[in-house]
């Protein structure tokens, strides 16, 4: 009778099942073997004889492996097997799990019999995993919710498309003054119900409700002034129209600085919307007043109005409930106080309002000062007046810019596929006018049978019509195209910018899209991108520059360094090379972290839709090693095998920091502050 | 008799075990009881006038509390990879289940089950998404465990595939 230690005997004391392994598979039971495993091992007798563990069960014949290795690396501890279930000889299962551990220089192998406590980690499971299975059902149910209001938005920027199209083309028309700014006006109102239709989008997208699930507050930072004046000069003609005056009071601080954790669109929005509000209840002649006062740690903003003041009885927070709206239903839909409200909590602020001791009311709200970091990592208050603005001023600008350019450098043969006559009709008529080769059809089916017909450079591809939509439609081009060696570039045409959207368009065949409402501008850069990266871009519009793609290409490929580069594409225009490289520097790490969750998470479309954005800045630079192995993780991403995406995404993290110090030399983006030290010089004198 | 090893692997909830109890006992039932272990079960098929011993590894479906150990899948002569049709991230949880499951045991036939095939309103695979998958040289099989349709064939293409292996 072999001996005992009191370890062993306490095991088996305790029902488990002990082993001694003699190698070969063989065992010798330590001490009595329980009745439940000698049931599972079906053993006749409870003799010394050898017992070949493994016969009866392929789960611990496999383990067995691991055992073995553990028991030759004389390692201490002990290894386990996992739960697994066998079945006894009367057909039972029993849920079982095997350790392996050296004791006494004896190979020893313990059998535990999990019934007793199965039960409860059974529940625990069960209970874990229909939680998850409930989350999963709700996050369905809210992407479909979302794809309704995708399917809304898509209706909505149907007849915008167009609106914005014929103000688009008669801006390009030499206009009489006057009717020049009702031209600009029409512009400026119709990009404003964009931003408010991608508004209600984003309020209600699911990366919004992440956001809110998470607590994220976001990094972003925007100047309380900045959108201020931008919703006062977009607002000041329908005052006007009413007879009501508008004013900033007290007069803004330039010099101080009002920037707070918060995006400049939704910050517009919000000034937007309590300036609509207040305008509904206005009287005519009477004044509304914008305020910002500086509160130490918070920002208070304020919209006074000479209003009725609040209705009598209704709780301030119902003001701002969903779809509320005031007494005489002359609001909207209900929805603007809301996303003033949702939007401010989520910044960590607070709003509200109240009637005012001398008559009308107050709508306010306060949001948190940016901090320091933020600040730091954000536009500097001094380069306030450099953010793009939704005005008149900006948006006739850029026309007049475009017109005064004409003709174009290379005329483009273009295939607009679009089933809303007055859209298709409009943007060719956009692209003919700037001097392209256009042509028009109004679904898939059709656009497949020109584009066997002719040769077209760029295709322009709506994706929900009639017949066969633009993703089948890009994908039986794209097919063609496989026995013809041609490329035709084709962007895609959506009403839902999201990234959803742009996953189905690249995964389809797609190389850009565009969202609708198309604004010229937008229209004219993806198309013309085709021949030229933006550097080149600038500099065709001085004047033609013969393109010669294979000798931009062996360019890119030649491992020059990117001052030689960026000087070349650019013709030596320093301010362009600044933009580029500031705009990539600030860009690149975000998508750089895309590309990194991506990775983590496993997610191939994810990644190849990053690694597609970063390919496309990256290789403004040259930076050929980098645009090589931005393009693998790409096709990595696209065949769904990222076996080799962390390797590629360290060489990618290491070229990046290689061509940073480069990038910063070329350009004066390492030298921010006194840049805008120079900005704040000129902005003072200016005042004087 | 040969035996052949087949190892059911996917996310948690897509019907694994129910295939298996369907495929072996022809039972379904429709209570969700998750695995929390592998259970091994065996069923003998015939094919090409050979009888094969299937030996059935049904193990835990992989989520945020339970991964699979790559261990189990030693001396795999194929899989079925389930997806539950009308979760569309359980396909995406397959596939990147299925680049960890090559890097361990190289590549041996395996047939992708999209299950819950009689669920086909609730359905959230894209046609597309399927049919680039066939494209990319996956054998794909809509399966009900519920039904039992395609459920035999699911088995018996996978053990064919593993004979010619």
């Amino acid at each position: 009778m072999p001996s005992h230690s009191i370890f062993e005997s306490f095991l088996v004391s305790q029902g488990y099942a002990l082993f001694e392994s003699l190698g070969d598979g063989k065992f010798l039971a330590v001490g009595d073997c329980p009745s439940w495993c000698r049931d599972i091992l079906e053993l006749t007798s409870q003799t010394e004889e050898l017992i070949p563990l493994a016969a009866n069960s392929p789960f611990l014949e496999n383990f067995l492996v691991d055992a073995e290795v553990f028991w030759n690396s004389k390692a201490e501890g002990a290894v386990n097997s996992g739960n697994w279930v066998d079945r006894d000889k009367n057909g039972h299962e029993v849920p079982l799990e095997a350790f392996a551990l050296s004791l006494d220089n004896k190979r020893i192998l313990i059998l535990q019999n999990l019934s007793a406590h199965l039960a409860e980690q059974q529940q625990w499971f069960q209970t874990a995993r229909n939680s998850l299975l409930a989350h999963e059902r709700l996050l369905s149910e809210i992407q479909k919710k979302e794809i309704l209001l995708h399917c809304i938005v898509h209706d909505l920027s149907q007849p915008l498309t167009a609106i914005t199209g014929c103000f688009n083309l008669l801006a390009l028309e030499k206009l009489p003054p006057a009717i020049e700014k009702y031209v600009e006006a029409g512009q400026r109102e119709s990009q404003r119900q964009e931003s408010m239709i991608r508004g209600i989008l984003s309020a209600f997208s699911g990366d919004l409700m992440e956001q809110q699930a998470s607590g994220h507050t976001g990094t972003a930072v925007a100047d309380l002034s900045v959108c201020a004046r931008q919703a006062i000069e977009q607002f000041s003609s329908a005052f006007k129209d009413k007879g009501v005056r508008l004013r900033v009071a007290p007069p803004l601080d330039d010099s101080a600085d009002w920037r707070v954790a918060g995006d400049a669109p939704r910050l517009h929005r919000i000034f937007g919307n309590l300036l609509e509000n207040t305008l509904r209840y206005s009287p005519p002649k009477s004044t509304v007043t914008i305020g910002l006062e500086d509160q130490g740690g918070y920002f208070l903003a304020f919209v006074d109005d000479e209003g009725p003041g609040l209705p009598q009885g209704l709780p301030t927070n119902q003001l701002f409930a969903l779809f509320s709206r005031g007494k005489s239903h002359s609001g909207k839909a209900g929805l603007g106080l809301y996303f003033c409200k949702i939007t401010v909590e989520r910044w960590g602020g607070t709003i509200g309002a109240e009637t005012r001791a001398q008559g009308g009311s107050r709508f306010w709200f306060r949001l948190p000062r940016a901090n320091a970091k933020l600040r730091d990592s954000q536009a500097t208050p001094t380069e306030k007046h450099s953010v793009p603005l939704q005005s008149s001023a900006s948006t006739s600008g850029s026309t007049k810019q475009i017109s005064r350019i004409g003709g174009v450098w290379k005329r483009l043969r273009v295939l607009v596929t679009e089933d809303t006559e007055i859209n298709r009709e409009l943007i060719g008529e956009l692209l003919t006018k700037r001097g392209h080769s256009v042509s028009t059809v109004s679904d898939g089916l059709q656009a497949i049978a020109a584009f066997e017909r002719n040769r077209f450079d760029v295709i322009l591809m709506d994706q929900e019509m009639p017949n066969m939509n633009g993703l089948d439609a890009t994908r039986a081009i794209r097919k063609l195209e496989t026995s013809t060696g041609r490329h035709a570039r084709i962007i895609g045409l959506t009403g839902n910018a999201t990234s959803e959207d742009e996953r189905r368009c690249l995964n389809a065949g797609m190389d850009a899209f565009l969202s609708k409402p198309v604004r010229m501008e937008k229209l004219y850069e993806t198309i013309e991108s085709e021949i030229q990266t933006p550097n080149q871009f600038e500099q065709l519009r001085s004047g033609p520059v013969p393109l010669d793609p294979a000798a931009a290409e062996e360019a890119a490929a030649d491992d020059e360094s990117v001052a030689t580069h960026l000087h070349r594409a650019t013709g030596g225009n320093k301010k362009l090379q600044d933009t580029l490289v500031k705009s990539f520097l600030q860009d690149a790490p975000k998508t750089l972290s895309l590309i990194r969750r991506a990775i983590a998470k496993r997610d191939a479309q994810k990644l190849a839709s990053a690694a597609h954005a970063l390919k496309g800045s990256i290789s403004i630079f040259g930076a050929a090693k980098a645009v090589a192995i931005v393009r693998n993780l790409e096709a990595m991403g696209r065949s769904g095998h990222l076996f080799d995406a962390g390797p590629q995404f360290r060489a990618l993290e290491s070229e990046f920091e290689r061509m940073k110090p480069e990038l910063q030399a070329v350009s004066s983006v390492a030298n921010v502050k006194p840049r805008a030290k120079r900005k704040a010089r000129t902005k003072s004198g200016r005042a004087r | 008799m040969l035996q052949k090893k087949i190892c059911m692997l996917g996310s948690f909830s897509v019907g694994k075990t129910s295939l298996v109890r369907r495929f072996v006992e022809s039972i379904f039932s429709e209570a969700y009881h998750t695995s929390i272990g592998v259970k091994v079960d065996k069923k003998v098929v015939r094919v090409d006038d050979e009888d094969v011993t299937l030996v059935l590894w049904d193990i835990h479906g992989e989520d945020v509390y339970q991964k699979i150990r790559m261990s189990y899948l030693r001396g795999m002569s194929g899989y079925l990879l389930v997806v539950d049709g009308t979760r569309n991230p359980t396909l995406d949880d397959a596939l990147a289940l299925n680049e960890r499951v090559i890097q361990e045991a190289g590549k041996v036939p395996a047939i992708l089950v999209f299950n819950k095939s009689d669920l086909l309103d609730k359905w959230e695979i894209d046609p597309a998404r399927e049919s680039g998958l066939a494209e990319a040289g996956w054998n794909i099989l809509r399966a009900s465990a519920k039904t039992g349709d395609s459920v035999e064939k699911v088995f018996s293409q996978l053990a064919a595939a593993m004979l010619v292996e």
